[in-house]
């Protein structure tokens, strides 16, 4: 297992994604994970691309919580009947007097007297939620904000969440996801707020068997496809991109991590964008080299409907373009 | 399209009765307003350029050595220019002197088959074909030259060609001779009923790399071997077998990766041998055990009462070492090396 030499904490270079050929992924030594796989001492960034995005992420995260007795604390102004991702799917209200879900408003969590963000007052506020939760014998506490609205506030911004990486990463029973709309978030400023970051959060995947990863994309919407396509794997694929066409006209596919696809598989996806309503395409995002030349040599004449997208390989800026 | 399908031979010894051949049969197309291509070397472009004149601007020349680099590409490369040349309203007029020299036995057996399936695949495109067989080249591939070509050019005239054989009678001869025997010590991995193909890919994988296999050809090798072994579990009978090995005989060193099976292919199952009709048409779309020909430097198919085994191979780049007369120093264990030329 390789070891981190630029970042820190070192401890997160062990959890490092990598892919089937044994290499780091992304440019920066950040660790990947699904929202399932979230574990205590991990302050986690969420750049959602739009509502869909952030409620299967941020879902997820409250409801396996509050599911496994954890104490969930959820800093918004949002009433707590409508958190992202939640539905009617449990009864809030049950939890918040159990105590098991704290909703807190951003003007007791964090804002000075003038209605200003405070910092200071936002750690104080994580570290007492931490403080009380173990108090209150939870095993864990979830804690998740939406940092959006402190767009024009970077410096503050910035501040805030290095000391809350502090407080949380040595934790053993916290951890934190900070959501941010990537739509509404200058590029550097998103590239700056994800290094303070030591986990990436995402959906959990739609399949996942160990030889194939399959996960839902949002911005474009599609699927990336992770370590080998074939024939044993061709009706999940079809399933799972069935669905996401049925939702959208043209679909991506995120092959940056796809190590091997069989024929059959390309003759799946020509025969699925056939499907797709006139003028719709699937579209071949960062196809590695070895793949892209199997496409060639069979033609992308003989694969109508599909298109080669963006890039070659791995996107350049994981995590923060996708 | 009223012009008809043309294939012919043109046999010739020297320079005249080459350009006697060629020049009015360019020449011919250019007036027509066909579109003239001329697949040769830069000798014989020269020679054409001169005879031709002013009529040399209209005709494309291509360099031989890289029309023919590879059979079921050439063929296909065949098949799309006349199909593009029928699609403008014209024909195809392509002239194409195969290179013989520097082929294996093995290789001048698939060129011999390109020859016989050109009949098939450009039956309905109109285009017309012309092969000069110069007189030196052995004597088997002028004969073979015979069987493959439905006409034989003899000054201005074409005749009927009595020796031609019905090109699929022709493949199937091809493959009449038993394939040699795997190595003893070949790599053998029996497959079982439901395998997943990841561990074979694994298994491949691990065999290649004691190999000088290039990296892209090793993606090429795992796609080409999963599409067969694929076939093989769908259609045919257990037990099913893999076996992979390092071959000299030919004089070039390639990697073999072969699957067996026990079931017998259905007549007429075609081995992939022609380009799948466009996607979209009614017949089209399936590319199979094309596209893995297309994936290797050659593929060899035997079928019939003893099983079927389907032979990938991939030709490996000349190294230093692989220049010796002697045993190979870099041999991996399980794989069979024998002295460069040894048949």
């Amino acid at each position: 297992m390789r070891r981190a030499s630029t970042t820190s904490p070192a401890a997160y270079a062990d959890q490092i994604r990598l892919e089937p050929g044994g290499h780091a992924m992304g440019t920066s030594w950040v660790a990947e994970r699904s929202v399932g796989a979230i574990l205590p001492g991990d302050h986690g960034w969420l750049a959602y691309s739009g509502p869909e995005e952030r409620g299967r992420v941020i879902g997820p995260f409250v409801h396996e919580g509050l599911l496994t007795g954890e104490k969930v604390v959820y800093v918004t102004d949002t009433p707590a009947g409508r958190l992202p991702g939640l539905g009617h799917r449990i009864d809030v209200h049950d939890h918040l007097r159990a105590g098991r879900l704290r909703v807190i408003s951003r003007e007791d969590a964090c804002l000075d007297r003038s209605g200003a963000f405070e910092p200071a007052r936002m750690l104080d506020t994580v570290e007492r939620e931490i403080g009380e939760a173990f108090g209150q014998g939870f095993r864990a506490v979830r804690l998740t904000t939406d940092y959006t609205w402190l767009l024009d506030e970077p410096g503050r911004m910035l501040g805030c969440e290095h000391r809350l990486g502090g407080a949380v990463a040595p934790s053993t029973m916290a951890m934190a996801i900070c959501q941010i709309d990537r739509r509404a978030c200058p590029p550097d400023q998103l590239i700056a707020l994800r290094d303070l970051h030591e986990v990436l959060v995402e959906v959990d995947p739609e399949f996942d068997d160990g030889v194939l990863r399959m996960v839902r994309t949002f911005a474009p919407a599609g699927l990336r496809l992770e370590g080998e396509l074939d024939a044993t794997r061709h009706g999940a694929v079809a399933a799972r991109l069935a669905q996401v066409m049925a939702r959208h006209g043209g679909v991506h596919l995120d092959l940056s991590r796809l190590g091997f696809i069989d024929l059959g598989g390309l003759d799946l996806l020509a025969r699925l964008a056939a499907r797709l309503p006139a003028g719709g395409t699937l579209v071949l995002d960062h196809l590695r080299p070895s793949v892209l030349s199997v496409i060639e040599t069979v033609g992308w004449h003989r694969l109508p409907g599909l298109v080669r997208g963006a890039g070659r390989g791995l996107p350049e800026t994981e995590g923060i373009a996708r | 399209m009223s012009d008809h399908f043309t294939h012919r031979v043109l046999p010739y010894d020297g320079v005249e009765e080459f350009l006697g051949g060629t020049v009015p049969f360019l020449s011919a197309g250019v007036e027509a307003g066909d579109r003239v291509l001329a697949v040769c070397g830069t000798a014989r472009e020269t020679l054409l350029r001169d005879a031709l004149g002013s009529a040399a601007s209209a005709v494309e020349f291509t360099d031989a050595a890289t029309w023919y680099a590879h059979p079921s590409r050439t063929l296909a490369d065949c098949l799309g220019a006349a199909g593009r040349a029928a699609g403008r309203g014209r024909r195809l007029r392509l002239l194409g002197e195969p290179v013989w020299a520097s082929r294996s036995p093995l290789e001048v057996v698939e060129w011999q088959r390109t020859e016989a399936l050109l009949n098939i695949a450009l039956l309905d495109t109109g285009a017309s074909v012309m092969c000069p067989y110069a007189a030196t080249l052995p004597a088997a591939v002028i004969a073979s030259g015979r069987r493959t070509h439905p006409e034989t050019v003899r000054g201005t005239r074409a005749l009927a060609n009595p020796g031609f054989v019905d090109p699929w009678t022709f493949c199937a001869r091809c493959d009449a001779e038993p394939l040699p025997a795997p190595p003893p010590d070949a790599d053998t991995l029996p497959i079982d009923a439901r395998p997943d193909l990841y561990w074979l890919r694994a298994y491949v994988t691990e065999c290649a790399r004691q190999t000088p296999l290039p990296e892209e050809d090793l993606q090429r090798l795992l796609v080409a071997v999963t599409e067969v072994v694929t076939n093989a579990l769908r259609h045919g009978e257990p037990p099913l077998t893999l076996r992979m090995w390092t071959d000299a005989a030919d004089g070039a060193s390639a990697l073999v990766c072969e699957v067996t099976d026990e079931g017998r292919w259905p007549p007429g199952a075609g081995h992939g041998l022609l380009p799948p009709r466009p996607a979209g048409t009614a017949s089209g779309g399936r590319f199979g055990l094309w596209a893995v020909r297309l994936l290797c430097s050659a593929v060899q198919i035997r079928t019939g009462e003893g099983g079927t085994a389907v032979r990938l191979r991939h030709d490996l780049p000349r190294t230093d070492r692989s220049t010796c007369t002697e045993r190979e120093d870099f041999h991996a264990p399980g794989f069979h090396h024998l002295p460069c030329g040894v048949r």
